[in-house]
């Protein structure tokens, strides 16, 4: 069926962007029928989230034109955004964790009043069942929004779009914090909006759900739409070239490392309700995976390792000698590193330089002489400009803001910190969360440089794909517990997601 | 985020503008202010007399500014500044009159025991969780009691020895009056603490980033608890130097010190960095402040309008630091 070069929703056409110095967007295009899934995929840095500011008008450009059903447009505030039909779910949900379900639906929204001009939210629940019925919200609606789930909040974002009737929703990274059944109920909530006209631009990292969702996508590389695929053309291959825009280097597999003796070991530690039994020994030089589904207490066990909250029971030794952290200062003093979930959050200063940040937690190096407490700061230049290079971290230079790297960068800087400390144990939690595919194998060549050095390295990572990759062994948890211990040929991805489903499978079946 | 809203729809020219505001608006004000006072009192105020004793006033808000920046730094508040300044005052006073401790002794016992407010309310704030607005102004009240349970209100004036007052009146390095000095001391070593050592870098991230900071293995509570101590102890340096100039230990003698310390830490965030607190903005702070205080007495302009100056610059200090950060940001 030849149908008639429709006439698309929204037509960004050669938009340019530069920020400071640094050019974000060189005459990057793109548009989005109506009702179309339309993937947005790049590396990092490669200026998808600068594309996505401008179409929410958080940004202007320098150049380039917009235009809506083939009108052109300025889009000069998010207000303005949300007025032409557009509806943007960032990665960081905004919501008020305080107020309810349809509280938070309506936030910002016109909404129905009385005759009194009281908010009628009698009459705003009818108006909004059917949208709640069709996106599929479970929860009361008078329930309070910090007891929800991510994925009900992602819902619940959705739902606001829809009451709003937006004609484009703009997802970000969606699934990065969902299991994977939260992904599957996301994914034909998707499918439902385009059925019924609503276009959905879908920006992620994971090709899969590109592939499976997606009917055209757009490649950015370096600022610039490299490609617009669709049909036979969409391939895994056909993206994975057009993102990195050359050949793809693969990470050669060095199991069987040898394993040397037992660095961390822990027995019987519990902290409820999210961590019910963990025991496991971490030896000298290994990579040890810990796989599982978001919420099977994997980031919490990490906390207790690590000091930042304590154990109901359970006790740690490392290297033999009794180990348990009241702090998370204490836990590195007995030799732990953390390579924490949340980089922006947690990891970094992002208003201070990449030197600043790769000597916090470790500034004994940077003293100028054994006697007084003053650092020099070019000494302090000098190790950054070292690391810099070492890990190939893209930085104008040591002095530039942290905040200005991109997020494959930005986690560098954050495992750099810990190269010259060199602690016995590191713990990284989700190292290549929306990084993209160059920054994943440099980092995941990292992780095992590191192990190689002696270090006993421990990788938390709700990505089946990256364990069976990256670690000699990997531990599998459900429910706050370690279930499966998987290594050698058994390491696999099917394996993992098998055992991170076990549990609650025999639970249904019982 | 809403409040960086409007500065991101400026052009880039615009921006570039706003930005130097942000950074220099104050260093500018101050070169202006110095230039419009000098040329319409050309006789009294560019003169070196006047500039040194405008400097030898302003030394007592700009060491208890200086410790105030210490707290903020750390991303803590301390209301109670004032308060225990004016109880200093009455306290060293009183060793010294009615209890005839030596001078330097009765000065040590006043620092220790600024570090030790400083302590609790660091205590308070870390331990108990108390939101530091609370926490200080909570200590700092109970300090308003302590110093009328000492001195029953009445100022201690009588047997106050000269030599106490030299403190704060001698010039005992070049001619320079002392409280010249010892704020030079303070500033340069708080500045150092801060820039230039393995404890500064600690400072900082503590009041950029606290749970960074904590999981890269800094002990966040012992940093802001430090915070707190610094600026306890230079709450008690302004404190004891004000009773040695006034020669008298008097209630409520440097509660006024609060605003001004305030005004100025903020009026210096915005100074040279984006709505970062640092010592060297204060300095330039404190120096606007006072200068402005001296203009306005020198021209004789009547008692409120000095408070009306205060409040003004607070909210335009205030204001020049969001908007260097929301410019930082966007």
């Amino acid at each position: 069926m030849a149908a008639p070069p429709a006439v698309p929703f929204v037509a960004a056409n050669a938009i340019s962007k530069s920020y400071g110095g640094a050019q974000a967007l060189r005459g990057a295009s793109l548009s989005v029928l109506p009702g179309e899934v339309h993937g947005l995929v790049g590396a990092n840095g490669a200026g998808k989230s600068t594309l996505i500011r401008i179409l929410a008008g958080v940004t202007q450009p320098d150049t380039g034109e917009i235009a809506i059903e083939g009108r052109p447009v300025a889009i000069v505030s998010p207000h303005a955004a949300s007025g032409l039909g557009m509806s943007f779910i960032h990665q960081e949900l905004a919501f008020v964790p305080d107020m309810t379900v349809l509280e938070n639906i309506m936030l910002g929204l016109p909404k129905k009043k009385t005759r009194l001009g009281l908010v009628d939210w009698s009459a705003i629940q009818r108006d909004v069942a059917p949208i709640i019925e069709r996106v599929g919200i479970t929860a009361p609606l008078d329930a309070s929004a910090k007891t929800l789930s991510t994925a009900e909040n992602w819902l619940i974002s959705i739902a606001r779009a829809l009451v709003w009737r937006a004609c484009l929703i703009v997802m970000d990274e969606p699934t990065a914090s969902l299991s994977a059944g939260e992904c599957r109920k996301l994914f034909s909530i998707i499918r439902g909006l385009s059925t019924s006209g609503v276009a959905v631009l879908y920006v992620s990292h994971r090709l899969d759900e590109i592939l499976d969702l997606c009917s055209r996508v757009t490649v950015l590389r370096d600022g610039r739409s490299v490609a617009v695929l669709g049909g036979p053309d969409l391939t895994r291959r056909g993206l994975v070239q057009a993102i990195v825009g050359g050949a793809v280097e693969h990470l050669p597999k060095s199991r069987g490392a040898a394993r040397g003796e037992v660095v961390l070991s822990v027995r019987g530690l519990c902290r409820l309700p999210r961590v019910t039994e963990a025991s496991f020994d971490l030896h000298r030089g290994e990579v040890l995976g810990l796989g599982g589904l978001v919420g099977a207490g994997r980031s919490e066990l990490a906390r207790l390792l690590y000091g930042a909250d304590r154990p109901d029971a359970g006790s740690m030794t490392i290297e033999g000698r009794p180990f348990a952290p009241r702090t998370p200062a204490g836990a590195v003093r007995a030799g732990l590193g953390l390579v924490p979930e949340e980089r922006r959050t947690e990891g970094l200063l992002l208003s201070k330089s990449v030197a600043f940040n790769l000597s916090l937690g470790n500034l004994t190096p940077l003293l100028a002489s054994p006697v007084l407490p003053f650092i020099s700061l070019r000494r302090r230049a000098r190790l950054a400009q070292a690391t810099i290079r070492d890990l190939s971290i893209k930085a104008g230079s040591p002095e530039q803001p942290v905040g200005r790297l991109s997020g494959g960068n930005q986690q560098k800087v954050v495992i750099g910190r810990w190269l010259r400390s060199k602690p016995k144990v590191l713990i990284l939690d989700e190292p290549t969360r929306g990084v993209d595919v160059g920054a994943r194998g440099e980092i995941h060549r990292l992780i095992r440089e590191l192990a190689g050095h002696g270090m006993a390295v421990l990788v938390i990572s709700s990505e089946p794909d990256e364990l069976p990759d990256l670690c000699d062994r990997v531990l599998v948890m459900a429910e706050g517990r370690i279930v499966r211990e998987l290594a050698g040929t058994d390491l696999t991805r099917s394996a993992i997601i098998e055992a991170s489903y076990a549990l609650t499978e025999e639970r249904v079946s019982a | 985020m809403s409040d960086a809203g409007y500065t991101r729809r400026l052009s880039p020219g615009t921006r570039a503008a706003l930005g130097v505001f942000a950074r220099y608006g104050t260093i500018i004000g101050l070169l202006v202010m110095i230039l419009v006072f000098s040329f319409l009192s050309p006789h009294a105020f560019p003169t070196y007399n006047n500039f040194i004793n405008v400097l030898s006033q302003a030394s007592l808000a700009m060491i208890i500014a200086g410790g105030l920046t210490m707290a903020v730094i750390v991303g803590e508040l301390d209301l109670s500044v004032g308060y225990a300044a004016s109880l200093h005052g009455v306290l060293v006073t009183g060793l010294i009159v009615a209890n005839h401790l030596p001078i330097p002794v009765a000065v040590l016992i006043e620092l220790a025991l600024g570090a030790l407010i400083g302590v609790v309310n660091g205590v308070i704030v870390t331990k108990l969780k108390v939101n530091s607005v609370i926490a200080t102004l909570g200590v700092g009240t109970v300090l308003v009691g302590l110093s009328f349970a000492y001195s029953a209100g009445v100022p201690i004036v009588s047997g106050v020895p000269e030599s106490f007052l030299q403190l704060a009146l001698g010039r005992w390095l070049f001619g320079i009056p002392n409280p010249i000095i010892f704020m030079a001391l303070v500033f340069g070593g708080l500045w150092l603490l801060v820039e230039r050592t393995a404890i500064g870098q600690e400072i900082q991230a503590v009041g950029g980033n606290p749970a960074a900071a904590r999981l890269a293995g800094i002990n966040v509570d012992r940093i802001k608890i430090l915070g707190f101590v610094l600026s306890g102890m230079c709450a008690a340096l302004t404190g004891t130097l004000l009773a040695a100039r006034l020669g008298s230990g008097t209630t409520n003698a440097a509660d006024s010190y609060l605003l001004t310390a305030f005004a100025a830490v903020f009026l210096g965030s915005a100074t040279l960095r984006d709505g970062e607190f640092h010592i060297l903005g204060t300095l330039i702070g404190t120096l606007i402040i006072v200068l402005g205080f001296n203009g306005l007495n020198i021209f004789g302009a009547p008692t409120f309008s000095q408070f009306v100056f205060q409040g003004a610059i607070l909210i335009v200090a205030v204001g020049l630091a969001s908007l260097g950060r929301s410019l930082a940001e966007s």
